[in-house]
C-alpha cells in the first residue's frame, strides 16, 4: 500500500515538526530565565537564604561639660516577637497579649507594621516585667517565636533637666527611613527627634551589629555567614554647665510661680505666664553654658513609644506646647533690651555726644506732627529729669530714646538705617546658625522690608511707609521687631566681647571610653562671625549705664541684686517691658558678669509676666549666683518690684 | 535474506547489529545525568533526616540497571510477536488499575502505589506502555484508514484506563495517555477532519471542566499559579498556595543558575530545600541551577536526540505497527518532557508528571527504559 506508506510518512513528518517547535519552546524559556532573566533569580535566591539580623549599638552618652552624665542608658527588658511565627501561630498573640495585659488588637497592628522587617523580631513590650520574662521563658513552646532580651534604652538620671536641650529618642519614622537610605538604618531603630540627639545623631548612634545568617527553605539556621558586633556610640560633650542649668530651670519655674501669683493692674488679673525661656552664654566663645524654656517636658516619657495623646497633649496650644524650645524658637519683642542696639548706633555715628542731657519729662512730642499719634510716653508716665546716654539707659528712659530714633529718621541721609545695623552686627534678624533644629530667626524691620512686605501681600500689609514713629517704636524695641532669647544672650555676650560674636555652641566634642580613658574623637570648635570692634568712646557710657541697671539706686533691676556682691561681680544689665497687642506685657532681662571681664551672658524672657526688673531680672540674678558659686552666706534673696 | 524468518535465538544477535546503540547511549547519558542530580536534591534532605546521603540515589542506580535489563530483555522478542498479546495485555493492566483500589497504599492523596516491601509499583508507569501497544496494534489492523467508528472505538477502549488513573488522581499521566493515542490516531490514519473534530471536542471538554467547576482546589491553585506570574518577584509562602510557592522557587532555582550554573552539589535552592519534590516532579531544577544554561541545553539536546532516533525508527520500521509503536513511545516521551520541564520553567501547568530517565522513582524509570526496549525492537527488525 503505496498510499498509506506514503500518508504515514506526511503525518509522522507533521509529528516531527510538532516536536521540533515544542523542543524550541522549552530552549528559547531556558534562555529567557537563565540569560534574561537571570540577575533577578539570582537576587532572588539570595534573599531567600540569607537573613540579616541587625543589633542595635547603644547610643553614646550625653555630658555636661565636667563629665556629668546628663543622658545615660539602661537596660531594658525587651519582649519581642517574630513576624513569621506570629503568622502560623496566631494564638500565640492571644497569649501574649493576656500575660502582658495588652490588647491583641495592638500586637496584631505592630506584628503588620511594614516598617519591621519580616526577618528582625518586632518588639512588642520595651519594659516588661521579670516575671513576664521568666514566664516567656520557662514556657517556650507555648510562645513559639516569643523572646525575652535585654536592649539598652535612654534613662535620664536628673529627670526633665535640660529637656529641650538634649531632646529625646524614638522609633524612625518611615521618611526619616527615606532620609537616610544607606546610613545603617533599619525599620524599628531609634533616632533622635530633637536636640542634642537629633542634631549629634552621627556621633551619638554607633554601628549597629549585623549578622548574616543562610537559612534552610524551614527556616532553620544553617550557618552564619557574616557577623560583627555592634560598636556603641560617642559620647557628646556639652558645653553646658549642670550647676548653672539646674539654678536656671529652679529660678525660671520660680519666676514663672511668682508672676501667676501677682496682680495685674492693666489686665486686672494675675498674669498669664504661660512660657518663658532664659540662656546663659560665655561671650568669649559662644558655649552655651545653660538653656532653658518653659514649660518643659520629660524626655523619659518618649522611651519605648510615645502614644499619640500623649504627644497630642506634648504640642497642644491649651498647654502651651510645652514640646516647643522657646529658648530657640520663641520670638518677642525685646522692649528696652533693644535699646542697647540705639546706644551703639548713636554714639558709633556720632548721632549724640556722651555728654548730651535731655530732660525728660515723661513724654515726647513729635515735632511737625498732625494727629493723635504725635505724643509718646514713658512707661508709667514716669518723669525721668535731666538723662544722658549713661542715665537713659539706668532708668530707662524711653524719652531719651525716642529722640534719638526720630533724629536718626530726620537724618536718614546721612546715617541710613543705622539702628537696624548695629541690631544685625548684634546678630538679631538672622538665625544664629546653633546646631540645634528650631531655631527661628527674628526680625530686624527697615523702610526696605516695610515696603517689601506691602508689595508682597498689600491686604496683609496696607501700610508700606515708614515714618518717624517707626523709628520712634524702633528705637525702644517696640513696633515690629522680635528676638529670641538666644539671639538676646548673643547681642549682650557679642557687645560684652568688644564686638566679637560666636555661632552659639552647645557641644564641645565627641569622645568614646576606652580603657586608658576618654579620647576624643571629633572637637566642635568655637565659630566666631563677623566681628565688629567697638571703641571705647562707644562701650564705656554703654557699660556704665547697664551697670547702673543693677546698682544705682534709680536703676531699673536694683532691687533684683539688692545684697549681690556687685563689687566682686559687677553686673552690667538691662531691663525691658516689651508691650504686645492683646496681651500682657512681655517681661526681659539681659546682662552680663563681671562687667570688667565678661564670663557669663544671660538672656530672660517671660511671656505675659510684668516688669523685666521684677520678674525676669530675679532669674538673672539667681544663675549668677548659681555661676558665680555663691550661697545664701554671701548673697541676700531677691527682692522683687521695679518699674521699666 | 528477505525470504525467511530467523529462529528467535540467532536472530536477535543479527537483529542486534542493526540496532540504534546511539540511542542507548544518549538515554544512558541521561540517566546517569538523572542520577548526579537526584543525588544531588537528596543528599542534605536525608542527611536532615538522619539517613545515608545516598540511599535514595543508590535505589535510582539499582531503577537505572535494572531499567536497562528491561529494556534489553524486550528487544529480545520480536515485536511483531507482542501483536497477538495485545488483548490480554489491556486486560491484565485494566485488572491492575482496578487492583489497586482496595489493595493499593495512598502516598500524598494519590491511590496509584502498590506497596512491595523496599519499593512501590505503579501500575500506571506500565499502564503506558501497555496502551502504546493495544493502541498500535488495533489501528494498525486497518492499514492506515480509520473510519470515523473505528476512532470511537479506539477511545470508548482507552477511556477505560485512562478513567481509573483520572480518578487515582493522577490527572498528568492521564494526559500522557491522550497525547499518546492523539499521536497514534494522527499517523495511524485518522482522517484530517476526525482530527479536527477530536481537537474541537478536547477543548470544548477544558471550558466544560473549568465551568463547572469539577476541578479539586490544588488544581485550581496549580492554575492559577501558572496563570498569575506577574508577582513571582513576591514570595509566597508554602502554606499560602503551595503550588505558586513551588513555581516561584522552581523558576528561581533555575533562572539563577545563570549561564553556568552554580556547580554540582553548590546549588543554594538545592542544598537548602527551597524546592519541594525537587528529586521527582521538579528535578529539571537542580540541573537548571547547578549546571545552568549550559546543563539545560545539554538536556535538551539528548533528549532531542533521543525523540529525533525514535522518530527515525518510526519512519523506517518494517510495518504500521512498528511505526504506531514508536509514534506512540515518542508521544509519550515528548509529552512528559514538555510538560515536566515547561512546568518548572512556568510556561505549562504544574501536573505530576516524571521527567523520563531523569526523575527519581523505580516505575516511571523501568517504564522508560521498556519504552525504549519497544522502539529499539522495532528499529533493530526493520530488515528482518
Amino acid at each position: 500500500m503505496p498510499d498509506a506508506q506514503g500518508s504515514a510518512h506526511l503525518r509522522l513528518t507533521i509529528v516531527g515538526i510538532v516536536v521540533l517547535s515544542l523542543f524550541a519552546a522549552l530552549t528559547s524559556r531556558a534562555i529567557y530565565l537563565q540569560v534574561m532573566d537571570s540577575s533577578a533569580f539570582q537576587v532572588q535566591a539570595r534573599e531567600n537564604r540569607v537573613r540579616v539580623v541587625f543589633e542595635p549599638a547603644p547610643r553614646g552618652r550625653i555630658l555636661d561639660r565636667n563629665d556629668q552624665v546628663i543622658v545615660d542608658n539602661r537596660v531594658a527588658n525587651v519582649i519581642t516577637l517574630s513576624r513569621d511565627s506570629a503568622v502560623k501561630n496566631p494564638a500565640v498573640i492571644d497569649r501574649l497579649a493576656a500575660l502582658l495585659h495588652i490588647d491583641a488588637q495592638t500586637i496584631k497592628a505592630r506584628a503588620t507594621d511594614v516598617r519591621f522587617s519580616p526577618y528582625t523580631p518586632i518588639p512588642i513590650v520595651d519594659e516588661a516585667s521579670e516575671e513576664a520574662i521568666v514566664y516567656v521563658r520557662e514556657h517556650q513552646d507555648d510562645f513559639p517565636g516569643v523572646e525575652a532580651s535585654r536592649a539598652a534604652e535612654r534613662s535620664y538620671p536628673h529627670g526633665t533637666l535640660a529637656a529641650h536641650l538634649v531632646g529625646y529618642v524614638g522609633k524612625a519614622s518611615q521618611e526619616e527611613l527615606d532620609a537616610r537610605k544607606g546610613g545603617n538604618y533599619q525599620p524599628g531603630d531609634e533616632i533622635g527627634k530633637g536636640g542634642v540627639e537629633l542634631a549629634y545623631e552621627p556621633w551619638l548612634r554607633g554601628t549597629p551589629g549585623e549578622t548574616r545568617l543562610e537559612v534552610d527553605s524551614g527556616d532553620r539556621i544553617v550557618r552564619t555567614l557574616f557577623h560583627r558586633d555592634p560598636v556603641p556610640g560617642h559620647d557628646v560633650r556639652l558645653t553646658i554647665d549642670l550647676n548653672v542649668q539646674t539654678a536656671t530651670e529652679a529660678a525660671l519655674q520660680r519666676a514663672m510661680n511668682a508672676a501667676h501669683g501677682s496682680f495685674d493692674r492693666n489686665a486686672r488679673k494675675s498674669f498669664v505666664a504661660p512660657g518663658g525661656a532664659a540662656v546663659v552664654m560665655d561671650p568669649r566663645d559662644g558655649s552655651i553654658r545653660a538653656i532653658a524654656s518653659y514649660p518643659n517636658f520629660d524626655p523619659a516619657s518618649f522611651v519605648g513609644g510615645i502614644s499619640t495623646e500623649q504627644f497630642k497633649a506634648l504640642s497642644a496650644p491649651e498647654a502651651h506646647a510645652p514640646l516647643n524650645d522657646r529658648a530657640i524658637g520663641g520670638e518677642y519683642a525685646p522692649g528696652s533690651t533693644f535699646k542697647l542696639a540705639t546706644a551703639i548706633a548713636a554714639l558709633d555715628t556720632h548721632l549724640l555726644d556722651p555728654r548730651t542731657t535731655v530732660v525728660d519729662t515723661g513724654k515726647y512730642t513729635l515735632k511737625n506732627c498732625l494727629g493723635d499719634r504725635c505724643v509718646f510716653h514713658n512707661a508709667g508716665n514716669e518723669a525721668h529729669g535731666p538723662v544722658n546716654i549713661t542715665k537713659a539707659i539706668t532708668v530707662s528712659s524711653d524719652v531719651f530714646f525716642y529722640g534719638l530714633g526720630a533724629q536718626f529718621w530726620n537724618g536718614r541721609a546721612t546715617y541710613g538705617d543705622a539702628i537696624q545695623k548695629e541690631a544685625r552686627a548684634l546678630g538679631l534678624g538672622t538665625k544664629t546658625g546653633i546646631a540645634l533644629i528650631g531655631e527661628h530667626a527674628g526680625r530686624v524691620p527697615d523702610p526696605a522690608s516695610r515696603l517689601a512686605a506691602h508689595n508682597a501681600n498689600p491686604k496683609a500689609f496696607p501700610n508700606g511707609g515708614w515714618r518717624t514713629g517707626d523709628n520712634i517704636n524702633l528705637s525702644i524695641g517696640q513696633g515690629e521687631v522680635l528676638v529670641t532669647p538666644l539671639q538676646l544672650a548673643q547681642a549682650y555676650s557679642a557687645f560684652a566681647a568688644g564686638g566679637k560674636r560666636f555661632v552659639p555652641r552647645v557641644a564641645s566634642d565627641a569622645l568614646t571610653m576606652t580603657p586608658n580613658g576618654p579620647k576624643i574623637v571629633a572637637t566642635f570648635d568655637a565659630k566666631p562671625i563677623d566681628s565688629v570692634a567697638l571703641n571705647g568712646e562707644v562701650v564705656q557710657p554703654i557699660v556704665a549705664g547697664l551697670e547702673g541697671v543693677v546698682s544705682d539706686p534709680r536703676g531699673t533691676a536694683v532691687n533684683a541684686f539688692a545684697g549681690f556682691p556687685l563689687s566682686q561681680f559687677p553686673v552690667a544689665g538691662k531691663t525691658g517691658t516689651a508691650q504686645v497687642r492683646g496681651k500682657q506685657d512681655t517681661a526681659l532681662f539681659a546682662a552680663y558678669a563681671p562687667a570688667d571681664n565678661p564670663q557669663w551672658a544671660v538672656s530672660v524672657i517671660l511671656e505675659e509676666a510684668g516688669f523685666g526688673g521684677s520678674v525676669a531680672a530675679p532669674v538673672a540674678r539667681r544663675l549668677f549666683d548659681a555661676a558665680f558659686g555663691l550661697t545664701r552666706a554671701n548673697t541676700a534673696d531677691v527682692v522683687a518690684s521695679g518699674i521699666d | 535474506m528477505l525470504a525467511s524468518r530467523p529462529q528467535e535465538g540467532r536472530g536477535f544477535l543479527a537483529a542486534w547489529r542493526h540496532a540504534d546503540h546511539a540511542l542507548i547511549v544518549a538515554a544512558m547519558a541521561v540517566a546517569a545525568l538523572g542520577t548526579l542530580v537526584v543525588f544531588s536534591a537528596t543528599r542534605h534532605r536525608l542527611k536532615a533526616q538522619g539517613l545515608a546521603e545516598t540511599s535514595t540515589v543508590s535505589k535510582q542506580v539499582l531503577f537505572v540497571v535494572v531499567g536497562l535489563a528491561v529494556m534489553l530483555l524486550i528487544t529480545f522478542v520480536d515485536y511483531r510477536n507482542l501483536r497477538p498479546l495485545a488483548p490480554y495485555l489491556f486486560i491484565g493492566t485494566v485488572v491492575m488499575l482496578l487492583a489497586v483500589v482496595p489493595l493499593g497504599t495512598n502516598v500524598k492523596g494519590t491511590q496509584a502505589r502498590f506497596d512491595l516491601g523496599p519499593f512501590q509499583f505503579q501500575p500506571s508507569e506500565w499502564a503506558k506502555i501497555a496502551v502504546v501497544i493495544c493502541v498500535a496494534a488495533f489501528c494498525a489492523q486497518f492499514r492506515g484508514q480509520l473510519t470515523g467508528g473505528q476512532i470511537i472505538g479506539v477511545l470508548l477502549l482507552s477511556a477505560v484506563p485512562i478513567g481509573l488513573i483520572y480518578e487515582q488522581p493522577d490527572l498528568g499521566t492521564a494526559l500522557v495517555f491522550m497525547a499518546i493515542l492523539l499521536g497514534v490516531l494522527a499517523v495511524g490514519g485518522a482522517r484530517p477532519r476526525h482530527l479536527a473534530f477530536l481537537a474541537a471536542l478536547a477543548v470544548t471538554a477544558v471550558v466544560v471542566v473549568l465551568q463547572l467547576g469539577v476541578l479539586k482546589a490544588y488544581q485550581l491553585d496549580r492554575l492559577g499559579a501558572f496563570l498569575d506570574q506577574q508577582d513571582s518577584a513576591q514570595r509566597v509562602a508554602y502554606d499560602v498556595n503551595p503550588a505558586k510557592y513551588n513555581l516561584n522557587q522552581s523558576k528561581i532555582a533555575i533562572g539563577s543558575g545563570g549561564i553556568t550554573g552554580k556547580g554540582l552539589f553548590k546549588g543554594t535552592q538545592t542544598n537548602l530545600a527551597y524546592v519541594p519534590e525537587q528529586s521527582t516532579d521538579f528535578v529539571f531544577t537542580v540541573i537548571g541551577e547547578e549546571l545552568g544554561l549550559m546543563g539545560s541545553a545539554l538536556l535538551i539536546g539528548l533528549f532531542g536526540f533521543i525523540v529525533w532516533r525514535i522518530w527515525r525508527a518510526a519512519a523506517t520500521a518494517r510495518d504500521l505497527f512498528g511505526t504506531l509503536v514508536c509514534v506512540g513511545v515518542l508521544c509519550m516521551f515528548v509529552f512528559q518532557i514538555f510538560e515536566n520541564m515547561g512546568m518548572t520553567m512556568g510556561i505549562m501547568p504544574i501536573t505530576g508528571i516524571p521527567l523520563p530517565f531523569v526523575s527519581y522513582g523505580g516505575s516511571s524509570t523501568l517504564a522508560a527504559f521498556a519504552g525504549l526496549g519497544l522502539v529499539l525492537n522495532v528499529g533493530m527488525r526493520r530488515f528482518s
